[in-house]
C-alpha cells in the first residue's frame, strides 16, 4: 500500500513538472519552431532574445511595471492591514472584503472594466494604466500575507520595548518592522509575480507602448511559435529556482562558517 | 517614612464593567509586594495601570511624589517582566538587554558591556550572543530580568512571570529573583495567582477580589490573620465554620458544628455577644485521636476521605453536613482507614474569628 501510495506520488510529480522538462531543452533547440524533442541543440535563440529590441523592449517594460506595481501595493497595502487587523472602526468589514474584491471577480471582467473605463481617462497603452490595474488586482494577495504575518506578531513585544523607554516611533522602527520584514519582503515577491505573471488585463490594456512579457509571449505563440518563448520560460524558471534555493544556500553556508546570524 | 508608590481611589472601568473599584495602596522603597488573586480580580489590571498602557478612569498614582498621569510608557522609567517574556526574538541576549540602554543614548560598547555585566548577575554569563530562540524557559526568563532591571527602573513589575515554568524551575527562580531583587534594592510588585509563590517570596501581599484589595499585609499575617472569609478561603486550606458569640469577654461561641468553642488566636477583632461570626482553624491545627485529648476541646467525625502527599496527608471527614479538613504527618495515616469515626481537638490560640 505503502510502495503504492509512493509510485502515485511520483507519477503525479512527473505529471505536474512535465512542461518544465520539456520547455528547457526546447530553449536549445535548433527547430524553426517549437518542437520536442529538438532537432539539436545550440545557443541561437537565447541570442536573438538578448539582441532583438521586439523582445527586450516587452521584458523591461514587464520589470518596470512590476516593480512599479510592487512599490505602489506595498505603500496601499502595509497602513491598511495595520489598520484592519489592529484597529477596530466602523465599516471594517466592508473594507476587509473591498481588499478582497478583486481576487473573487475573474480578471477577464476587470480587463474589460479597465478597457472601457481607462480609455476615458487616456491611461490605455500607457504602462501608468497597467500598473494602476496591477495593482488593484495585487492588493487582496498581498493583504493576505502580510495580515497573517499581522495577526502572528505579539502585541506584547510593542509593550515591553514601550516600558523600556522606546517612542511609538522607535518601537515600530527597531522592533515591529525588523520582525515583520521577512513577511513584508514574502508579501512584496507576490505583488511582484502577481504584475510579472498577469496576462489577461496586460492584453487588453497595455497596448504597443507599454506591452509587457506575457502579453508579447501569447502574441508570438499565437502567431508564429518562436522558440523564444521556451528560452523566457527557462530563464523565468532559472531566476525563481535561484529565487527558492540561494537564501537556503547562504543559511547553510553561514552555518558552516560557524558563526551564528547576530543581526 | 513616607510612601515611594502610592496609589490613592484608584478606578478604571471598561464601559459599564468595573474593573477597578477604589484601590488605595502605598508602597514603600525598596519593597517586594505581591499582588495576589484569582484571575479577573483586577490585579494584572492594576499593574497596566502603573505601566501606563491603561488609564484609569479615577484616581491618582504617584511615584516619589510625582504624578504619573502624564507620562507615556516609556517616561515611566518601569521595568516590567512580561508572562511570556516578550524577548525581542529578532535581538541577541545582549542586545535585548542593551535596548533600554540604546533608548537612552547610550552607546553601543558601553552599553553591551553593561548588559553583560547585568546578564552575568542573573546568571546568564557566556550566553551574550545567543538569540532566545536559542535559550531555554529559565534563560530567557533571566534575559527578560535583566532586560527590565539594567536601566536601573524605580520600579520592577513581574506579571506572573514564573507561570510557563516548571516546577523545580519555578522554585529555582523564585529565589534566584528574590536574591537579585534583595542587591539591587529595586522597588518590586510581583503579580501572581499562586498563593505558595507570593507566601515565600513576598515582603507583604495584597490580596485582590472583585477588583478590590480584600487586605494588604506580611505573608504571616495573611495566613493567620485574615481580614475576610474571602483572603482565608483563598490562602491555604481552611476550616470556615459559623458560630455566634456567647460570651464576648472570655471568647466563647456556639458553634452548631463543634459545640462551644473557645476563640483566643492571637490578634482577634473585638467580639460582641450574640454576634455571627465565622471561626477559622488551619487544619494543621487541628489532631486527631482515637479518644478524646485532655486539655484540649474535642469534636467528632467520621473519616470520608484521605489524601496522601508522602510528607503529610490530609484527612478529610464531615461532621453532619460540615467539611473538616485535618493536615497529619504522613507517619500517622497507615493507622486511619475511610468510614473510620475518630475524634479531632484543637487549642483556643488555634481559633480564629471572621466577620461573618
Amino acid at each position: 500500500m505503502n510502495t503504492l501510495m509512493r509510485w502515485i506520488g511520483i507519477a503525479v510529480v512527473i505529471f505536474i513538472a512535465a512542461p518544465l522538462v520539456i520547455v528547457v531543452p526546447m530553449s536549445f533547440s535548433t527547430a524553426a519552431s517549437l518542437q520536442f524533442p529538438p532537432p539539436g541543440y545550440s545557443w541561437g535563440y537565447y541570442q536573438q532574445f538578448f539582441s532583438d529590441p521586439s523582445w527586450l523592449r516587452p521584458a523591461w517594460n514587464s520589470i518596470y511595471i512590476a516593480t512599479m506595481n510592487t512599490l505602489l501595493t506595498m505603500a496601499l497595502v502595509v497602513p491598511a492591514t495595520f489598520a484592519l487587523v489592529r484597529h477596530k472602526f466602523w465599516g471594517k468589514s466592508f473594507a476587509n472584503l473591498m481588499m478582497m474584491m478583486p481576487m473573487a471577480v475573474p480578471h477577464i471582467v476587470m480587463a474589460v472594466g479597465y478597457y472601457s473605463y481607462f480609455g476615458e481617462l487616456k491611461l490605455v497603452h500607457s504602462k501608468l494604466g497597467v500598473v494602476l490595474a496591477h495593482t488593484c488586482l495585487s492588493v487582496p494577495i498581498t493583504f493576505l500575507v502580510l495580515s497573517a504575518n499581522l495577526k502572528g506578531f505579539d502585541l506584547t513585544l510593542e509593550r515591553a520595548a514601550r516600558s523600556l523607554g522606546a517612542t511609538p516611533g522607535q518601537v515600530f522602527r527597531h522592533i515591529t518592522l525588523p520582525i515583520l520584514k521577512p513577511g513584508l519582503a514574502i508579501s512584496a515577491l507576490f505583488a511582484f509575480i502577481q504584475s510579472f505573471d498577469e496576462t489577461v488585463v496586460a492584453i487588453f490594456i497595455s497596448g504597443r507602448d507599454a506591452e509587457t512579457l506575457p502579453r508579447k509571449m501569447f502574441d508570438s505563440i499565437r502567431e508564429e511559435a518562436d522558440p523564444v518563448i521556451a528560452v523566457i520560460s527557462t530563464l523565468l524558471f532559472a531566476v525563481v529556482f535561484a529565487g527558492l534555493i540561494v537564501p537556503s544556500l547562504i543559511k547553510g553556508l553561514r552555518r558552516m562558517a560557524g558563526g551564528t546570524p547576530s543581526k | 517614612m513616607s510612601a515611594y508608590l502610592r496609589l490613592a481611589g484608584v478606578n478604571k472601568t471598561f464601559g459599564s464593567f468595573t474593573a477597578l473599584g477604589h484601590i488605595d495602596l502605598e508602597v514603600e522603597k525598596g519593597e517586594f509586594v505581591t499582588f495576589l488573586g484569582p484571575s479577573g480580580s483586577g490585579k494584572t489590571t492594576t499593574l497596566m495601570v502603573i505601566a501606563g498602557f491603561e488609564q484609569a478612569t479615577k484616581g491618582e498614582i504617584t511615584v516619589a511624589d510625582q504624578s504619573l498621569a502624564h507620562l507615556a510608557p516609556q517616561e515611566r522609567n518601569i521595568g516590567i517582566v512580561f508572562q511570556n517574556y516578550a524577548l525581542f526574538p529578532h535581538k541577541t541576549a545582549a542586545e535585548n538587554v542593551y535596548f533600554p540602554l540604546q533608548m537612552r543614548k547610550v552607546g553601543k560598547k558601553q552599553g553591551i558591556r553593561k548588559a553583560e555585566e547585568m546578564l552575568e548577575l542573573v546568571g546568564l554569563a557566556g550566553f551574550a550572543h545567543r538569540l532566545p530562540k536559542e535559550l531555554s524557559g529559565g534563560q530567557q526568563q533571566r534575559v527578560a530580568l535583566a532586560r527590565a532591571l539594567v536601566f536601573e527602573p524605580d520600579l520592577l513589575l513581574l506579571d506572573e512571570p514564573l507561570g510557563a515554568l516548571d516546577k523545580n524551575l519555578r522554585e529555582q527562580m523564585q529565589i534566584e529573583i528574590k536574591r537579585i531583587q534583595k542587591r539591587l534594592g529595586v522597588t518590586t510588585i510581583f503579580v501572581t495567582h499562586d498563593q505558595t509563590e507570593a507566601m515565600s517570596m513576598s515582603d507583604r501581599i495584597v490580596v485582590f477580589s472583585n477588583g478590590a484589595i480584600e487586605q494588604a499585609a506580611a505573608p504571616l499575617d495573611i495566613y493567620h490573620r485574615p481580614a475576610t472569609r474571602f483572603v482565608a478561603d483563598f490562602i491555604g486550606e481552611s476550616n470556615l465554620l459559623e458560630a455566634t458569640v456567647t460570651d464576648a469577654a472570655s471568647g466563647k461561641a456556639q458553634s452548631p458544628v463543634l459545640g462551644e468553642v473557645t476563640c483566643g488566636a492571637e490578634g482577634l477583632p473585638p467580639l460582641t455577644d450574640d454576634q455571627a461570626v465565622t471561626l477559622l482553624i488551619r487544619p494543621e491545627h487541628l489532631k486527631l485521636s482515637r479518644e478524646p485529648k485532655e486539655g484540649r476541646q474535642n469534636a467528632q467525625m467520621v473519616i470520608e476521605t484521605i489524601v496522601n502527599y508522602g510528607d503529610n496527608a490530609v484527612v478529610i471527614g464531615h461532621v453532619g453536613d460540615q467539611q473538616i479538613r485535618v493536615r497529619v504527618p504522613g507517619a500517622d495515616v497507615v493507622i486511619l482507614k475511610e468510614g473510620d469515626s475518630c475524634h479531632f481537638s484543637w487549642t483556643a490560640d488555634a481559633v480564629f474569628v471572621l466577620d461573618k
